[in-house]
């Protein structure tokens, strides 16, 4: 039941926003978020050794699968708990927010995180899609949290192409029952049911409605072409929210993806997946490449990072071997700790120097000296360069498209990766070193970020250093994971 | 009468599309609607189900009433300009949604093996009416005909369910109506904030953020 633990501190947390009104309540907040993390190792561990999947009432499933990916949020929403603290108070400090939109601002996180954590745990595919959309309409209030234009635009950006995206994945969701029907079941869209009858499916339905989840997931996981909003959304939201955003509510779109990737996989066969999710994946990592190249808004950087990486994820899952599974798997958590503790130091950086225009920031370890050194690591960890977790779940990415015999895929993957590690280097070399603007002073990280920075940093060269060691384990887990 | 409904709904969305003026376009919305009502309402009175008593209801009062109120008090509230800033002329438009008629025809026709199916034609419209909504929200320029083309492909999602498998499952289907309630609120919601900040609600002029 410790799903139920998961799920209720979030909902708690969010109640007790709008009641409590001390300054105390970032750190109970945190406090709360710190046991959804330690239950959610738990439950992965559990799942990992049970031999089944455990159901709840036929409305919850939980298998190794789903864990991960519970426990993936779980960390990005701690360190975002531990890094709203300091952030907030600075905000206030600044008089760029109130003290009731603060108690506004922490219960839309802790909804936020609440309907996050119900995507995973869901077994009905209905429910699946609607967890998923509340996540969008949730989140798009803290997207347009400040209330500025910008803010405001890119909030009914958000809304509306997640929303149109994910009429399409309702579409297919209906059209996988349709076929689960026809194939002799009753009415229901269950996903335990549907994957045990995924053999005796008609193929051709089964084709076409994955083509609509892909389309409608996809947009909400930012795959491109299909990402626009992602850029203007991820850079307009509050800092942690931004960590958010790329660092998990992407990752459930994929996980969204994965559940019916599964089904078409045990029906049509692996081929048709994993074409079109390499395909997919191609097109966001040679887009996003070009925009990284030519950007000049740090935070846009950053989220169309996040669409390169996405897109790594999504060749991993479609070369299929499961070396490259195993990968882009590793790759879901890798990305999600680094990117969001990316983002706390953009949020760092853009709240000293009030700007988001890397032409005008300049000499940032000077400015906030540990902020600095922290983005330094960071920029490095999330290029690929070792020591760091990037690096090896994208060799081994790499590594199974070459025992694949997929030179092309490798190659182009390479190619792009290039590319954007020197953009990387150029922009935020220059932003990092180089003479302070006039007029700034130097100025401290707050204990809560640098925590959060700490606790990010330690998993990101864990991961790394750890992996090494245990690659058979790490096949064997991700056989479990998808029931291979 | 099933025709007849059917014909209804086909009729409804011709009339969207060719609308030139907000309230026309809520209005037929709420023909559009009230059609779905009545389906659903012959098909729980044929087999005394009160699932189907219950979504019917719930169809009456989200779809026909409250939320085409909620839209006509936002344009009232913010006394905006009613024009829906056609990017394509009525007459134009109109000969898109016929292309788009055949297209969905031939999209059942070929695609879903929906010749065995009774439903079949059904499908065809329901398959329209989704694009019907897509085809207004690209080519129609303020946030409120957005709001209205996501709640008819929405419709056009009630008809495909009801047609391929009889419905979602009840408690999905519960679940999916608040949804889209609640996100027609949140969108109310910018629509004001929009219109505060930038003083109208012409979604073509929002580009302040590129590249």
């Amino acid at each position: 039941m410790l799903i139920v633990l998961i799920l209720a501190i979030p909902a708690l947390l969010a109640a007790g926003a709008l009641v409590i009104n001390k300054k105390v309540f970032g750190i109970i907040n945190s406090l709360g978020y710190l046991a959804v993390l330690t239950a959610s190792a738990v439950l992965l561990k559990e799942t990992l050794l049970a031999d089944s999947a455990c159901t709840y009432f036929g409305f919850i499933y939980l298998d190794a699968l789903s864990a991960f990916f519970i426990f993936v949020i779980s960390i990005v929403s701690f360190a975002a708990a531990l890094y709203s603290i300091g952030y907030i108070k600075k905000d206030m400090e600044k008089g760029l927010m109130t003290k009731k939109k603060a108690r506004i601002y922490y219960a839309l996180f802790n909804l936020f995180c609440f309907s996050m954590f119900f995507v995973p745990a869901m077994n009905n595919l209905g429910m699946l899609w609607v967890a998923i959309e509340m996540t969008t309409l949730i989140s798009a209030f803290l997207v347009g949290f400040y209330n500025t234009k910008e803010s405001v635009e890119a909030a009914w950006k958000y809304i509306i192409i997640c929303s149109v995206g994910i009429i399409f994945a309702l579409l297919g969701t209906i059209l996988f029952s349709y076929a689960y029907s026809l194939s002799g079941g009753v009415k229901s869209l269950n996903w335990s049911l549907l994957a045990a009858s995924a053999g005796k499916m008609d193929k051709n339905i089964l084709k076409v409605a994955f083509i609509f989840i892909l389309v409608g997931y996809g947009t909400k996981a930012g795959l491109a072409p299909m990402h626009t909003w992602l850029p203007d959304a991820h850079s307009q939201a509050v800092a942690p929210i931004s960590a958010l955003l790329s660092g998990v509510l992407l990752k459930t779109a994929l996980y969204a993806i994965l559940r019916f990737g599964i089904i078409v996989i045990k029906g049509v066969g692996f081929s048709y997946f994993g074409n079109l999710m390499i395909l997919l994946g191609l097109i966001s990592l040679g887009l996003s490449a070009c925009f990284i190249l030519v950007q000049k808004d740090l935070k846009r950087l950053l989220a169309y990072s996040s669409i390169e990486h996405v897109g790594i994820i999504s060749v991993g899952l479609g070369l299929g071997a499961p070396l490259a599974m195993a990968g882009a798997l590793l790759h879901v958590l890798n990305h999600a700790v680094v990117k969001s503790f990316m983002f706390f130091g953009a949020g760092d950086i853009v709240s000293a120097y009030q700007k988001h225009n890397m032409n005008a920031i300049r000499g940032v370890i000077k400015a906030l000296p540990f902020t600095g050194i922290m983005l330094l690591l960071g920029v490095f960890a999330l290029t690929g360069f070792p020591p760091f977790s990037i690096f090896i779940s994208e060799i081994l990415i790499i590594i199974a498209a070459f025992t694949n015999g997929s030179y092309l895929i490798a190659g182009l993957l390479l190619f792009f990766l290039a590319i954007i590690f020197g953009a990387f280097i150029y922009h935020f070399g220059e932003m990092l070193f180089g003479n302070l603007p006039k007029g700034m002073k130097a100025a401290g990280t707050p204990l809560s970020a640098k925590l959060a920075f700490l606790f990010l940093f330690f998993q990101m060269c864990a991961v790394g250093f750890v992996l090494v060691f245990i690659k058979k384990d790490l096949l064997w887990i991700v056989q479990k994971l998808f029931q291979l | 009468m099933q025709a007849m409904i059917l014909f209804g709904v086909l009729v409804s969305t011709y009339l969207m599309v060719i609308a030139k003026r907000t309230p026309a376009l809520i209005r037929s919305f709420r023909y559009q609607s009230f059609c779905l009502f009545l389906a659903t309402l012959i098909i729980a009175l044929q087999e005394h189900e009160l699932d189907l008593y219950i979504i019917a209801g719930l169809l009456f009062v989200l779809k026909v009433v409250l939320i085409p109120y909620f839209l006509n008090r936002i344009i009232k509230r913010i006394k905006a300009n009613e024009n829906l800033g056609l990017l394509i002329n009525p007459q134009l438009s109109l000969l898109w949604a016929l292309g788009f008629t055949y297209l969905s025809w031939v999209f059942t026709r070929h695609f879903l093996a929906a010749a065995q199916l009774a439903g079949g034609s059904i499908l065809a419209i329901a398959f329209f009416v989704v694009f019907a909504g897509i085809f207004l929200m690209i080519f129609r320029m303020t946030a409120l005909a957005q709001i209205i083309g996501l709640l008819i492909m929405e419709n056009g999602l009630f008809l495909v369910a009801s047609a391929v498998s009889g419905g979602m499952p009840f408690f999905v289907e519960i679940a999916i109506f608040f949804d889209v309630f609640v996100s027609v609120l949140i969108m109310g919601f910018f629509v004001y904030r929009i219109n505060k900040l930038f003083t109208h609600i012409d979604v073509n002029k929002l580009s302040r953020l590129k590249g």
